[in-house]
């Protein structure tokens, strides 16, 4: 396959380098959740590299410059293609990288230069654009249903506020206990906070990011920015994990100039009000639960201690840990829109976190990412080892309900 | 002989600053077309610097992720280190003070080389937990391994005439070739080395301002949803 168009073109300068300094050392396989369950080193991230470079060479390198594009090899780029889009994009390998590569940004650029030349994405991911477009999110669901099936009766919604609540589309449509859960403990706080109306709060943006669907991004995140500085936020508290992501690293790009409101995800702005004293978690609960740290809140945009802090909070509760947590977790599963096309895949690295949990003797498995509670409860589905599975501001919701 | 062994090493020594100033000019393309879109930005700090020294010199990285292969890993690359600075000795004239110290830890790195490479290749290729090698790693290891075995044959075994290869290497430096010594490792030796140096791995090139730039970011994780 010849090509012209250059394999660097979506590539910052430091993601070149990353891509030539890599060693070929393997130490990330130890570290991916795809190779635990498929032991496939032809989809490992050293192979990935391997092959885009070959890629590169093919297009920049000296004999290219001199004698023309050289052909690429279909086979090879179908199979990088197959690799790149199998990674949940967890960004674990980037954790243990000896050198130090930053994967979970690298991969979502090798993914648009694929989506570039008409090669990604693969399977039900191609549709996502027709449906953010057609219906506001990437699952095709009616917006009358975003907030309807799940919201609170008594919870009231603020039309202008400083603090607004982004629900997200996995949370609202997959994971609705766990949206729940949130605004039932931000009514608790009692600071009044808005939501745009359901028509308007449209996807994120994430899942066109991560499988490198890039057009529609500028238009989505100018529409929801204009959305809540039109209703006067100065704080947007949000729950998803890979929301949270894009809005603080990628939502300014996009929009191209600062934000007009902070971001926080929902753990940070609880713990601030236990802190504070404006909510009292004062109903016991005597279980051993164990907390599984979402990847793109942790590695991506570093916050581990607060879901800590809020679960340590219960009266009686002790914390587990995952034998990998924090900045080394281990990816649920479910990441990287990876769970729509490699259902198999996902499914067994749930499990395999449902073992370690069992193992560990926890009460319950705590999650915090609407993905992961949709794809871990999928997961345990027909499973031998069972354990309750609850979003911590669902806990939080429960232990508040108690005190009323 | 003598004489496609002179022309092989020009063709080499050519070969490899095309390819790198090729990687350059691809970087360069890169860096003046990537708008560096990066929200968080990465702050330089003097702890950022340090732990990259630390990265570079030591493989700090490294050690955190396997220390079993740390181990080869860093007495592999300090040996080697060693051995190229007593090298030198053959590429100066006259030679400084610094080489001439080195002569003796680089003796002993020589032969400390090729015990390294063996437990490298023990610990990725035999040790069950290892799932990958890359053949084109492997094929560098083993090929290090075989010119470093022969340097230590010729040290303890067939030495070659020093002065000979002296005066051959520092012919080919200023383009006045000199006769080939007539030392059959030395000339194995010595086809191996121009035979590494086309496959000498980019990664020691980009790897110090990869390792730089993932401390910067480590430090500023904190700050992209943590105000200071």
């Amino acid at each position: 396959m010849k090509s012209k168009r250059s394999f660097t073109e979506e590539l910052l300068s430091q993601q070149l380098l990353e891509i030539g300094a890599c060693t070929q050392c393997g130490e990330c396989l130890k570290h991916c959740p795809v190779q635990d369950v498929t032991g496939n080193p032809s989809v490992s991230p050293p192979e990935k590299i391997r092959m885009f470079r070959e890629f590169i060479r093919a297009t920049d390198g000296l004999k290219s410059r001199l004698f023309g594009s050289g052909d690429v090899d279909r086979k090879l780029l179908d199979n990088f293609t197959r690799a790149v889009y199998e990674c949940t994009t967890c960004g674990a390998c980037g954790q243990s990288c000896p050198v130090g590569i930053f994967t979970q940004r690298l991969w979502p650029v090798l993914r648009k230069e694929m989506v570039k030349r008409g090669l990604g994405p693969i399977g039900v991911q191609a549709n996502m654009p027709k449906a953010i477009m057609d219906s506001g999110n990437p699952y095709d669901k009616s917006p009358t249903e975003r907030y309807h099936p799940w919201f609170p009766g008594h919870v009231k919604i603020a039309e202008r506020s400083e603090i607004a609540y982004y629900a997200g589309c996995t949370g609202a449509y997959e994971a609705q206990p766990m949206v729940r859960g949130d605004v039932l403990v931000l009514d608790a706080i009692g600071a009044p906070f808005t939501m745009l109306p359901p028509e308007e709060e449209v996807c994120c943006g994430f899942p066109l990011f991560i499988t490198g669907q890039h057009d529609q991004l500028k238009d989505l995140v100018t529409g929801l920015v204009k959305g809540y500085e039109a209703r006067g936020v100065k704080l947007l508290v949000c729950s998803c994990p890979c929301c949270v992501n894009i809005m603080t690293r990628d939502w300014p790009l996009f929009y191209g100039e600062p934000l007009p409101f902070k971001i926080r995800h929902i753990t940070q702005y609880v713990s601030d009000a236990i802190r504070d004293g404006r909510l009292r978690l004062i109903k016991e609960l005597r279980e051993a639960v164990i907390y599984h740290d979402p990847c793109y809140l942790t590695r991506g945009v570093g916050v581990i201690e607060e879901p800590r802090t809020v679960l340590r909070s219960i009266p009686g509760l002790t914390l587990l840990e995952f034998e990998h947590h924090g900045l080394n977790s281990r990816c649920c599963g479910s990441g990287g829109a990876a769970r729509k096309i490699f259902h198999e895949n996902a499914i067994a690295i749930g499990r395999l976190t449902i073992d370690e949990a069992v193992a560990k003797k926890a009460d319950r498995l705590i999650l915090s990412c609407p993905a992961c509670y949709a794809k871990v409860n999928e997961a345990m589905q027909g499973h031998k080892n069972q354990i309750r599975i609850t979003d911590i501001m669902e806990l939080v919701s429960t232990i508040i309900e108690g005190d009323r | 002989m003598g004489k496609i062994l002179i022309l092989a090493a020009y063709a080499v020594y050519t070969a490899f600053w095309i390819r790198f100033f090729s990687h350059l000019l691809v970087w360069w393309r890169a860096a003046r077309r990537s708008i560096e879109s990066v929200s968080v930005a990465a702050p330089s700090s003097v702890k950022a610097y340090i732990l990259t020294v630390m990265d570079v010199v030591f493989f700090g990285r490294l050690l955190m992720v396997n220390p079993a292969l740390w181990l080869g890993e860093w007495i592999f690359h300090f040996s080697f280190f060693l051995v190229v600075l007593r090298h030198l000795r053959f590429f100066l004239n006259p030679v400084p003070p610094c080489i001439w110290w080195v002569q003796t830890p680089g003796l002993i790195a020589g032969y400390i080389l090729p015990v390294s490479l063996v437990y490298i290749l023990i610990v990725r290729l035999l040790f069950g937990r290892e799932r990958y090698a890359s053949p084109a790693n492997v094929f560098l290891l083993g090929l290090v391994l075989v010119i470093s075995s022969v340097g230590v044959a010729m040290q303890l075994l067939f030495k070659p005439n020093l002065v000979e290869v002296k005066l051959f290497v520092l012919g080919i430096l200023s383009f006045m070739p000199a006769a080939t010594p007539e030392s059959v490792l030395f000339a194995v030796h010595f086809c191996l080395v121009l035979i590494l140096i086309p496959f000498l791995p980019t990664h020691i090139f980009f790897a110090p301002f990869v390792m730089m730039e993932a401390r910067k970011r480590e430090q500023a994780l904190r700050l992209v949803m943590h105000e200071k």
